[in-house]
């Protein structure tokens, strides 16, 4: 029994726990609260940008640490950890085993990003989540840099156990009935992400320790002073983190794998298709990474490789299109707040990928590389889409978790103004850039035309915030007060559901 | 599952490579077209540093924060910088190249009318990145 | 099966032949300088036009669907699974 709320236990006993699902809250706790957080610094920095000038933030410098601190929050410590919560719960019961196949490594997996958190926090660098040389090596102040480096370590050690963990339950401890092929999409999601994240997190962690040395003075790595080539960082920091780009996008599909079939009444389309695509999905990804660096002075032939790596990606991302659309076909869809959020997500989900087609065209990158399009592409990815099946699968595990039923009504409320807001502020933050304002500027000349982008930017992202309250009233509000869930069928969907509460925990 | 017919996910899938063929070969013409540099371009040295751009003319003429050239030339910008990644651009006229010290990158352009553009820094350089600013002014050719 | 791999490859053929013809075909030619805003802009403005043609049939499509396929539809009816333990 998952009922966490219904049967109140110490809180130590949640800390201490190493069962899957206690750590799966654990994990959904913290990643929650660290959404608020960053979400609240985001709201800071387009309240900054509202009109030119210095309003809100005083000056550069507090800027620059904010959407530093801003962007390695919610990709570290939200949209990693809240995949990991949902992969706690749900993938030993879609595999039929008791916990996953490491429970005290799951549980140390957790434990380890509190800290690398607060390192994060307490230092509050400012050389942005991409930490590029030499900035980073010879002008970014410590020791907010060096406790940001060993943060993000910390966290590369996390996600590596944590990846092992799952790959481990899947493959060796699935019930001996069950074929691989008939492992559920959302637990072949953290199967192929798992795998992404042991082929490409070592090597950000080998550059981390080389920056770190770099910044100490011994070695010149990446120091052009002492010999050493920026680019070289530039290099291995994309090729982790443009597959870790998949490492957050694939959970999040998978997530909407459940939610989609369950809402329509229907199985899902193809299954083998599902798996087909995330399995390439997650090989080619390892081709693009270069895409990043096309103004780097990279030759014709290193951007045409890495231009066809990266609009080879795109057929896989459009199979998963094309599976919930026939998913969706002739069913009977019932519009709860978890269907609302997987099909909204869905529909940014395309509009963000054909904004990254555009992207990989190389002679676009002179328009658009570090514009505020960039901020928009992938924010529509990070949130449009991320973000938008995270909070709806986080809606649809609710009454597993708590016992209790949320409110619809304010759950309907939370995605229409999250939806309006996401495409106010992302959609308008690609034009802006189309007007050529730079990222990561605390101040911009007064262009007309970027005021005025900027300004509805700044609104959208206002309702976004108003949204979020709405929802941290209602989570909070209705884990205590909500309507008794009925556990058998909370959403009145029929169907077998993979609950949570399947699970034997000793506490209870 | 099963049961479905697989066809309209083929000719689904066969779209979107078509599609993606169609915008790698656009996008490969393109880039060919721009990287091609013509002959006799004038070069202009660009140093980046924190946080301002000075150029060098062929002739030895030094610049800080502005950058006066002619109207109907070809240029080519050799961009470096000094101390940490700066990324020279000229948004007006589509030109883009990062300068990163210990390289030598280079991009060109011919300016076709009269006017001044803003310069700008697009790649994160710390404190006063925002303002790194310098402006473009094209003039009439003297001879 | 075979015959729509088959189809398809001769069409990617037919798409990519000619663009690469045309490339080559180009040449290193002197003379007129090429105006890089011409090229780039024109480049993505042809972008767009495909991207938002697939954008309005795609998001038109799962509106469309959105709209007939919910169950407060008059002609909503039960999918073959209900009721049973998919």
């Amino acid at each position: 029994m998952v009922l966490e709320l219904q049967k109140p236990r110490p809180i130590w006993q949640i800390m201490f726990s190493t069962h899957h699902t206690d750590v799966g809250l654990l994990y959904l706790i913290m990643s929650l609260g660290f959404l608020f957080l960053g979400g609240a610094l985001a709201l800071a920095i387009r309240a900054e940008l509202f009109l030119p000038g210095a309003q809100i933030i005083g000056d550069a410098m507090t800027f620059n640490r904010i959407f530093t601190v801003h962007g390695t929050t919610l990709i570290f410590l939200f949209i990693i950890p809240f995949a990991s919560a949902v992969g706690n719960y749900f993938v030993p019961i879609m595999v039929r085993y008791k916990d996953m196949a490491y429970p005290k490594l799951n549980a140390i997996a957790f434990w380890m990003i509190p800290p690398a958190g607060a390192l994060i926090w307490l230092g509050f660098a400012d050389f942005t989540w991409y930490a590029t040389p030499p900035y980073s090596i010879i002008s970014a102040p410590g020791p907010a840099a060096d406790m940001w480096i060993f943060g993000l370590k910390i966290l590369g050690v996390s996600s590596v156990l944590g990846a092992i963990n799952f790959v481990v339950t899947i493959l060796k401890c699935k019930h001996p009935d069950m074929s691989i092929g008939q492992v559920p999409l959302l637990a072949w999601s953290f199967l192929s992400s798992s795998l992404i994240i042991l082929v490409a997190i070592p090597t950000f962690a080998a550059a981390l320790l080389m920056l770190l040395t770099d910044r100490l003075g011994v070695t010149g790595f990446f120091n052009p002073a002492m010999g050493g080539d920026p680019i070289a960082y530039a290099h291995l920091f994309w090729f982790t983190f443009h597959p870790e780009v998949y490492v957050l996008v694939i959970p999040a599909i998978g997530m909407m794998y459940e939610i989609i079939p369950r809402f329509s009444r229907k199985p899902i389309y193809s299954f083998n298709s599902g798996i087909f695509a995330f399995v390439l999905l997650s090989i080619v990804g390892f081709s693009s990474w270069a895409h990043h660096m096309y103004a780097t002075g990279m030759s014709f032939t290193e951007k045409t490789v890495f231009m066809v790596g990266t609009l080879a990606a795109v057929p896989a991302s459009a199979m998963h299109v094309y599976n919930f659309i026939a998913t969706m076909w002739n069913g009977r869809i019932k519009f709860s707040t978890p269907m609302m959020w997987a099909v909204g997500g869905i529909a940014l989900f395309f509009s963000a990928g054909a904004g990254g087609v555009a992207n990989a065209a190389m002679p676009l990158d002179f328009t658009t590389h570090d514009t505020y399009w960039v901020v928009g592409h992938f924010h529509l990815f990070v949130m449009g889409t991320i973000a938008f099946g995270s909070i709806g699968f986080l809606y649809y595990m609710y009454p597993y978790v708590t016992g209790r039923m949320y409110n619809e009504a304010m759950g309907k409320i939370h995605f229409i103004l999250s939806f309006i807001g996401t495409i106010l502020v992302f959609f308008t933050q690609h034009v802006l850039g189309l007007y050529g304002m730079p990222r990561r500027i605390f101040d911009y000349p007064p262009i007309p035309e970027w005021i005025a982008m900027n300004q509805i930017a700044s609104v959208g992202a206002m309702v976004i915030g108003v949204s979020m309250v709405i929802f941290l009233v209602n989570m909070i509000h209705s884990a205590g007060k909500g309507e008794p869930a009925n556990p058998e069928d909370p959403f009145g969907v029929g169907g077998k559901y993979y609950y949570p509460f399947e699970a034997k925990n000793p506490s209870h | 599952m099963g049961g479905h017919s697989n066809w309209p996910e083929w000719i689904y899938v066969g779209a979107v490579v078509a599609i993606m063929c169609w915008v790698g070969a656009e996008a490969w013409e393109a880039e060919r077209l721009v990287e091609h540099v013509p002959e006799g371009a004038e070069i202009i040295k660009v140093t980046g540093q924190q946080w301002f751009w000075t150029f060098e003319h062929e002739d030895g003429t030094k610049e800080i924060g502005e950058l006066h050239v002619e109207k109907g030339k070809a240029y080519k910008f050799e961009i470096h910088s000094t101390d940490v990644n700066h990324s020279f651009n000229i948004h007006d006229y589509v030109v883009l190249m990062d300068a990163i010290p210990g390289r030598v990158n280079t991009v060109w352009f011919a300016p076709d009318a009269v006017g001044e553009h803003d310069i700008q820094c697009r790649e994160y350089c710390g404190l006063i990145h925002y303002n790194m600013r310098g402006t473009l002014i094209v003039e009439e050719p003297h001879s | 099966m075979k015959g729509i791999v088959g189809l398809f490859l001769i069409l990617a053929v037919m798409v990519i032949v000619p663009a690469v013809e045309y490339a080559f075909a180009a040449g290193d030619e002197p003379g007129e300088y090429l105006d890089r805003r011409v090229i780039i802009w024109n480049l993505f403005f042809r972008m767009m036009t495909i991207a938002f043609v697939v954008g309005a049939v795609v998001s038109g499509t799962m509106i469309w669907q959105v709209w007939r396929f919910r169950e407060s539809h008059p002609k909503a009816k039960p999918t073959p699974y209900e009721g049973t333990d998919w």
